[in-house]
């Protein structure tokens, strides 16, 4: 059952899957290639560990739309269908759940592998200057963790049905809304300021995507 | 007589409008059970129940021999089922989507579902979403039945499609039944389609089961009467009258239900004779007895 | 053989089917040895419930006309030359009673039919 249902989502997913794989393994090599003429020049290092800093939000915003890709993918066909189909398999619902989660999992090993990979390759390939180390595995960790986190967040809201789904993009709405109102009677209240602090600021439950995302640093 | 399909003061509600309502079904084992009424009358609602897709409101469900919705994937894997519009994955091919079904039934027979796709000439490179609608009808039965299931729960499996894929679709259902000691639970609103291959009918109309029996008494009981001469009003009555039609100057036409032969001494009874006892089909039988449960007070049938 | 097989007729199709083969029988269509189409081609042919097929020769074997030998099908008896024509005798009379009751409908005489009757039986000889 687990082959069968991990084929489907393979083939649900599998054109943006692969895009997503080539960008995992690529970024990293892509960030480090003006490396070597940075760290040629006088206060070079500082000036790179500045340049990956500049690249640092395109890794959890790449594990962000990975996670998205496989938790939506997972689900699309069977809300097209009303669940009809999933509902009279012989199997119950968690069970059919637990498969799809793990099957978003492993296909979602893919790119977080590629990354590790790339970022691997790419900090082979550059000779630091004293001083600078590079994290490629740590960073391969990091990403990982941040794309887990993105997947399991978007796969329990589609797993869900439709009203779910709609519940939690109304209150996404809805808080959107009272800032906007807010932001009309000049109140200094800033809701959604307060809200981003809470989640992505240690402790808060969504802090692995904010902070420094840096291959290489001191 | 032991059920494949029981259900006992079931109750559903969808909305405001809608509702099902002490629903007692009982489907003997072995039985090719037709399930009747017209659309919305509570067809595909039934169904939904009987599988565990919808949660009723209060009664009892058993199938082949399990607790509904509780005990629904044990029923499930013994249970061939074909919705009224296809569920099945369209972006896959039609050998993936019998691959992927497979996985899931412990009885799977790759040969038969091998020689039924021979047979209806499906395409296996072809993806579900490019199949006409007979290919797709067809699809549908062939997962249900390579299934092997001991029941079959069809609702209009062949509504829309063309003459020649019904009859093959058909073919292959009966094929099936000959071979295996099936329950079919079939849904139609293709009375004549019914009235060949089902032993029992059950009768919905509008959320309640009107009549459930077996074909053959359905068809004998109900006839309609040409009565000369009866009173215009009736004491007790061997039968039930379920419509009387007066035109002036001819005989009165009656709908009876229960009727048996030797019934004609009443009339002799009363004063009155019979000149012709007409036989109804099922269609008649069917309409006749909907018009008349629609305009008798609640209760009646 | 079973083009008249009808679905909406008030007789079980099971009788229908057993009347017809019967008959078949009695007129030597159908001879001592041969075989009936299984029930699996019989019923997939007519489009009707297995069932009935099964019905239908379980009553012709128990009047004797036919034997069903397991695993292997089913087959026509020997019957007596004395039973075929109880049989025919029984399926001509069926026949003049369903016209009987059309003539009754419809209002025509004993006398009429009997005319009319004797015209075609001249004619038909003709």
């Amino acid at each position: 059952m687990f082959r069968a249902i991990l084929f489907t989502q393979w083939k649900w997913a599998r054109l943006p899957l692969l895009l997503g794989v080539l960008a995992a393994f690529g970024l990293p090599l892509v960030v480090v290639q003006p490396l070597p003429a940075l760290f040629a020049e006088d206060a070079g290092a500082s000036l790179a560990i500045e340049f990956m800093g500049s690249f640092g939000p395109m890794f959890p915003l790449l594990a962000t739309v990975l996670g998205l890709l496989l938790a939506v993918s997972a689900w699309a066909a069977d809300h097209a269908g009303r669940h009809v189909y999933a509902l009279s398999l012989p199997l119950p619902r968690w069970q059919l759940v637990l498969y799809r989660l793990g099957s978003g999992l492993t296909l979602l090993a893919l790119p977080l592998l590629a990354l590790w990979f790339g970022a691997l390759l790419a900090t082979s390939m550059v000779d630091l200057p004293e001083g600078i180390r590079a994290y490629p595995t740590l960073l391969g960790l990091r990403f990982a963790l941040a794309a887990l986190v993105a997947f399991a967040l978007f796969f329990s809201i589609s797993a869900g049905t439709a009203r779910t789904a709609g519940v939690v993009l109304g209150t996404i709405a809805g808080l959107l809304l009272a800032q906007w109102v807010l932001a009309l009677v000049d109140s200094d209240l800033n809701l959604l300021g307060t809200l981003v602090e809470v989640l992505f600021v240690w402790p808060g439950p969504l802090d692995i995507f904010s902070g420094r995302w840096m291959l290489i640093d001191v | 007589m032991s059920l494949a399909i029981e259900t006992r003061e079931l109750r559903y509600r969808a909305g405001k409008t809608f509702e099902l309502r002490d629903l007692n079904l009982r489907v003997p084992q072995g039985a090719i059970y037709g399930y009747l009424g017209p659309n919305g009358s509570g067809k595909t609602t039934t169904i939904r129940l009987l599988l565990g897709l919808l949660r009723p409101l209060s009664g009892a469900i058993t199938v082949l021999g399990q607790a509904i919705p509780r005990e629904a994937p044990r029923a499930l894997a013994r249970t061939g089922y074909v919705p009224e519009r296809p569920h099945l994955y369209p972006s896959l091919t039609v050998d993936e989507s019998l691959r992927y079904h497979a996985a899931f039934y412990p009885d799977w027979d790759q040969r038969w579902a091998d020689e039924l796709v021979a047979r209806f000439g499906l395409l296996r490179t072809l993806p579900l979403s490019r199949l006409s609608k007979g290919e797709t009808g067809k699809l549908l039965l062939l997962q249900a039945l390579a299934q092997t299931p001991e029941l079959l729960v069809l609702d209009e499996p062949t509504d829309g499609l063309d003459p020649v894929v019904r009859r093959e679709v058909l073919t292959a259902l009966l094929d099936y039944v000959a071979q295996r000691d099936a329950t079919v639970f079939i849904s139609s609103h293709l009375v004549h389609e019914l009235e060949r291959i089902c032993d029992w009918v059950g009768i919905m109309d509008r959320g309640r089961l009107v009549a459930e029996m077996p074909m053959q008494s359905f068809k004998n009981g109900i006839k309609r009467l040409r009565v000369r001469g009866a009173p215009a009003l009736l004491g007790d009555t061997p039968f039930v009258v379920l419509a009387r039609h007066y035109v002036e100057g001819q005989a009165e036409t009656w709908i009876v239900r229960g009727w048996q032969a030797p019934m004609t001494q009443y009339f002799e009874g009363i004063g009155a004779g019979v000149q012709e006892v007409i036989d109804l089909d099922l269609e008649e039988g069917f309409v006749e007895l909907l018009s008349t449960a629609r305009t008798a007070p609640r209760g009646e049938g | 053989m079973f083009e008249q097989i009808d679905p909406r007729s008030a007789v079980p199709l099971y009788a229908q089917i057993a009347a017809r083969l019967k008959v078949a029988i009695a007129s030597g269509e159908l001879r001592a040895g041969a075989g009936l189409p299984s029930v699996r081609q019989l019923a997939g042919q007519l489009r009707i419930n297995p069932a009935t097929v099964v019905q239908a020769y379980r009553d012709l074997e128990t009047e004797g006309f036919v034997e069903m030998r397991q695993g292997a099908g089913t087959f026509v008896r020997e019957v007596t030359p004395d039973r075929r024509t109880r049989e025919r005798d029984r399926e001509g009379r069926r026949l003049i009673r369903a016209m009987l009751a059309e003539a009754r409908r419809v209002g025509i005489g004993a006398e009429e039919l009997r005319a009319l009757l004797l015209e075609e039986l001249a004619g038909g000889a003709a």
